[in-house]
């Protein structure tokens, strides 16, 4: 089993060097954006860049690079001209000092040379705060749901939660968002129909949240309840379940005993694997309600053209993705003991 | 116990009579009928009643991609900004339910025009013409700013913030009063108390004729007297043996240091007796109702009355309305009368569309065709040297103007740009289909390959194929969208690319799946041992087994690349250059609060199509899953 658990994070973790390399080249060839902001800044940039090893740096101009050649503001009459370095050497330099200083590249234009971790912690908290909220909501009701609708397969409350739940899951997310703004900000009134900023008060930060929240678990509920009655519907038919009733027991018995137990067998890791995977924040959700999290950064770095950022907040949804795919795969066989994750035989 | 009775049993010759004597005993044909895989499948499919009725809703809409883009007039390509956002109509105006009508709630009131106030894009004809139902709220709204449709209210006049402890001025134009006029003026405070932040102040009111400091007639000297003042100006002239003055009305009001000060003013209102010359003039330069006086801001204007401090008002009375609106007669309307050249008319005669004579005048029109723009003629202007005509103003329908035969009607009403949101929707969804098609296409044919290739082979050549499909399948597909896009341009070639980078993968990993399950079952052992070729084994034994499941998560495949691609366009990463679905319902989100319309009736439409897919591919999951048969 340890052995097994090695080689997935492992396999996880080399995984995830390729795909961030990969990313890290492809995102280098983008065509090189000037920095902004003022003279300082940019030679602070520039400074920075040729301190890290991604650029070259020369004191007149050189012909032969053309117009590749970036000129920095002048400081008493004088300028510096860089060039890039071939995108492998910097790939290179990226490598050491992510290993070294734990560097991972500072913003262009969107917050001009603030480092790139320091944003993403900035913004992370709203996004995680907001999943742990909407999980700790749809995880529940979710499986409660579900389990509602297997205990009452094929009556009217299970076509109609099956019912619900088949048109909700179809609905695309920003469709969603869109009728709950109308309705409860634009037409009713009771609920901002923006995120409401970080000097505001208590009460107007609680309901900033509900939105976001509703619209964020709903997918979710709809997903779990589906799952979860497709799972236990399948227990229920099952030939133990039928002998535990046999022997005596009570449905209540037979069900909470021993159905609920094996069908959450398969549910949980899923449910463990979705958290994680939602960590990375819903960024239409975002963007449409103005949270400041990393799904939000993701369209302000790309509108910003400020590559590194949106470089590192991919990192960071690959990340999750991966943690996401290895959780699930470990909890399978650390919850059910029938499964011996990679035994031979 | 047993006895050992005797049992005598006998047996006739007919007994033993062969009862197949006569028939020949071969192979009889099978009494039900027999049936293929897919065939089965498709009557299992028919009994799943909510998956048929998915499949014609989803038929529906594909056929109306098809034929709305192709057979609809309107036009989506040229921006026509007058025709912007009109509301949906799909019944005759007057039905009260989408029939093209607006409703406006708690809109300011044009109490002069009698109309809601929305003459700031249209006119007041034309608002009048397409009003269909008015409200006006019965009490007014007090309100403290001017409004060009408020009345009443009182003066808020002030020392200037920036000048602190310093008087300010409020005066009017200067007017002539000469001692035989009987002229006076009266002058109505108000002394309401905490209209602003700041206190009432000293102030003192004359008649100022003169550059000298002794040149004024006071009126009320510095207090802070709020009663009404009714002064006799000519008697206070005869006082000071003045004859005939030219003097403005001076409002001084003392400045403080401590804090800001104002004053009240209701009215000011000049008369004159029999005698007086200039009583209209008079009228003017005084106010009585001070939004008015607030509004002119034209310093020419006799009644505009400059101020060194700050002047703003107080308790301006509004009126609000409810009003329902017909959106095209506001813009297709004939409420507006224009004006057409001489040569313009001539043109319409000799090409027959009507007749017209100058000499006789406006009822000589006679219209004699439909092309003609013009429906009635209410004015001509005949030049007055060559007594010739040099145009005709006439009415006629504004839709003429925009190339329509009859009043337009679209649907589901038109967007920012004038387009027929109806048209734009499906024209948009058709290239989101086709998207969708191809990429479904593409990804089945590669991971059909791909799967069986690894599948059917195994060992380390599926283990090469299998990390190869895991690092690509690690990058989450937002990452690789992003990426082609940022490299290759947000074209529809790129989004093709993107979407089957990421989408193979999943059919592939199911025919994998489905090639493992198939490939050691008995049949398949069997025809190896008569010698089949591995190709013959796929096709023929393990292929057709697996397609069900391989065609359904193709299919599903369609809605997912439609959702993607609307994705990408409320992250600004939508296609360009082709009528898109994802983009116009993004940009029409900004217009959520104003014209819900615009996005609810997409949102319709992507949710209709998308619970239709979901439907249908849900019972096709089920027809093919050969574990099913028999259950129900």
């Amino acid at each position: 089993m340890g052995k097994y658990v090695l080689k997935r994070i492992g396999l996880a973790v080399i995984t995830a060097f390729i795909i961030l390399s990969l990313t890290f080249i492809l995102v280098k060839l983008l065509p090189f954006e000037r920095p902004l902001g003022d003279d300082s800044k940019q030679i602070a940039y520039f400074d920075k860049q040729y301190s890290l090893g991604y650029v070259y740096r020369f004191d007149r101009p050189m012909p032969q690079y053309g117009e590749h050649l970036y000129r920095s503001p002048a400081v008493k009459g004088v300028s510096n001209y860089y060039y890039l370095v071939p995108v492998m050497e910097q790939y290179v330099n990226w490598l050491r000092n992510i290993i070294t200083k734990w560097d991972w590249g500072c913003s262009k234009t969107f917050q001009p040379n603030v480092q790139a971790s320091v944003i993403i912690m900035s913004r992370i908290g709203y996004s995680i705060r907001l999943n742990i909220i909407s999980a700790v909501v749809s995880v529940p009701v979710g499986i409660l749901l579900g389990i509602w609708a297997a205990l009452k397969k094929n009556t009217m409350t299970d076509h109609i939660i099956s019912t619900v739940v088949m048109i909700f899951i179809s609905i695309p997310s920003f469709v969603l968002i869109s009728f709950v703004l109308r309705i409860f900000c634009y037409n009713l009134g009771w609920l901002p129909s923006t995120w409401p900023a970080d000097t505001a008060s208590t009460a107007a930060k609680i309901k900033g949240y509900i939105i976001p929240v509703f619209c964020l678990s709903f997918g979710s509920v709809c997903g779990y309840c589906r799952f979860v009655r497709a799972e236990l519907c399948e227990v229920m038919e099952s030939d133990y379940l039928l002998l535990a009733r046999t022997k005596g027991l009570t449905r209540r018995q037979a069900i909470v005993r021993h159905a609920l137990k094996n069908a959450m067998v398969p549910i949980f890791p899923s449910i463990l694997a979705e958290v994680i995977s939602v960590l990375g924040g819903s960024m239409i959700l975002e963007s449409l309600y103005g949270i400041p999290g990393i799904g939000k950064l993701f369209i302000l770095s790309l509108s910003y053209k400020d590559y590194d950022i949106l470089f590192v907040d991919m990192a960071i949804f690959t990340t999750i993705d991966l943690l996401a795919g290895v959780v699930l795969d470990l909890s399978y066989g650390f919850i059910d003991p029938r499964i011996r994750m990679g035994a031979k035989k | 116990m047993a006895s050992n009775e005797e049992r005598s049993i006998q047996f006739r010759d007919d007994d033993f009579r062969l009862i197949q004597e006569d028939i020949r005993i071969m192979d009889t044909k099978l009494e039900t009928k027999p049936t293929t895989f897919f065939k089965d499948a498709l009557r299992r499919f028919c009994k799943n009643k909510s998956s048929v009725a998915g499949f014609f809703i989803l038929a529906i809409l594909i056929l109306l991609t098809i034929i709305v883009p192709i057979v609809s007039p309107h036009n989506i390509d040229l921006v026509s900004s007058s025709e912007k956002f009109l509301a949906p109509k799909l019944f005759k105006t007057g039905t009260g339910f989408w029939d093209g009508t607006r409703a406006g709630k708690h809109i300011v009131y044009d109490a002069d025009n009698e109309v809601p106030a929305l003459s700031d894009k249209h006119s007041v004809e034309s608002i009048r013409q397409a009003l269909v139902s008015l409200t006006v709220e019965p009490d007014p709204t007090y309100i403290d700013n001017a409004s060009t449709y408020g009345t009443g209210g009182v003066i808020v006049f002030a020392t200037d913030a920036a000048v602190a402890g310093r008087d300010a001025f409020l005066q009017s134009k200067p007017a002539e009063f000469t001692n035989k006029g009987d002229y006076r003026v009266s002058i109505r405070f108000s002394d309401e108390e905490n209209v602003s932040a700041s206190k009432l102040g000293e102030y003192a009111v004359y008649l100022r004729y003169g550059e000298g400091p002794e040149d004024r007639i006071m009126i009320r000297d510095f207090s802070r007297d709020y009663s009404d003042i009714d002064f006799d100006i000519t008697g206070a002239m005869n006082e000071q043996n003045l004859k005939n003055i030219y003097a403005q009305l001076v409002f001084d009001l003392r400045g403080t240091s401590d804090s800001f000060r104002y004053i009240l003013l209701k009215s000011v209102e000049f008369t004159g007796g029999e005698r007086a010359k200039n009583l209209e003039e008079l009228e003017e330069i005084g106010f009585t109702d001070a939004t008015d006086m607030i509004n002119n801001g034209d310093p020419n204007s006799p009644g505009y009355w400059s101020c060194s401090g700050r002047k703003g008002i107080h308790n301006s009375e509004i009126y609000y309305c409810d009003y329902v609106i017909d959106t095209y007669m506001l813009v297709y309307g004939n409420a507006d009368p224009r004006t057409y050249s001489a040569t313009e008319l001539s043109a319409w005669i000799e090409n027959g569309w009507c007749e017209y004579d100058y000499k006789v005048g406006p009822e000589s029109f006679v219209k004699l065709s439909d092309a003609c723009p013009l429906d009635e003629v209410t004015d001509q202007t005949v030049l007055s040297v060559t007594k010739k005509l040099s145009s005709i103003t006439g009415t006629s329908w504004n839709y003429r103007k925009l190339g329509y035969d009859k009043m337009p009607q679209f649907i589901l009403g038109t967007d920012v740009s004038g387009f027929d949101l109806f048209k734009r929707s499906f024209a948009g969804l058709r290239t989101s289909l086709i998207l969708g098609i191809c990429t479904a296409a593409f990804c089945f044919c590669f991971g059909l390959l791909w799967g069986s290739v690894s599948g059917y082979f195994g060992g380390n050549v599926d283990l090469f194929m299998e990390r190869f499909c895991d690092i690509l399948g690690g990058v989450p597909w937002i990452v690789v969208m992003t990426l082609c896009i940022l490299h290759l341009g947000n074209n529809f070639f790129t989004f093709f690319l993107a979407l089957c980078l990421t989408g193979w993968m999943g059919t592939a990993r199911r025919t994998r799946a489905q090639f493992y399950r198939f490939k050691g079952r008995e049949y398949v052992l069997a025809s190896r041992t008569l010698g089949a070729t591995d190709m013959r084994l796929i096709q023929r034994h393990i292929l057709p087994n697996s397609m069900g499941t391989i065609i359904t998560s193709s299919v599903l495949m369609i809605p997912t690349t439609i959702f993607s691609e609307a994705t990408l366009a409320y992250l600004n990463l939508g296609l360009q250059g082709l009528q898109a679905f994802g983009v116009m319902m993004s940009a029409n989100q900004q217009y959520l609060g104003i014209y819900p319309n615009l996005v609810i009736f997409p949102a319709i439409i992507m949710s209709l199509m998308m619970i239709s897919f979901n439907l249908f591919g849900n019972g096709l999951r089920d027809a093919f899953n050969p574990s099913l048969k028999g259950s129900e």
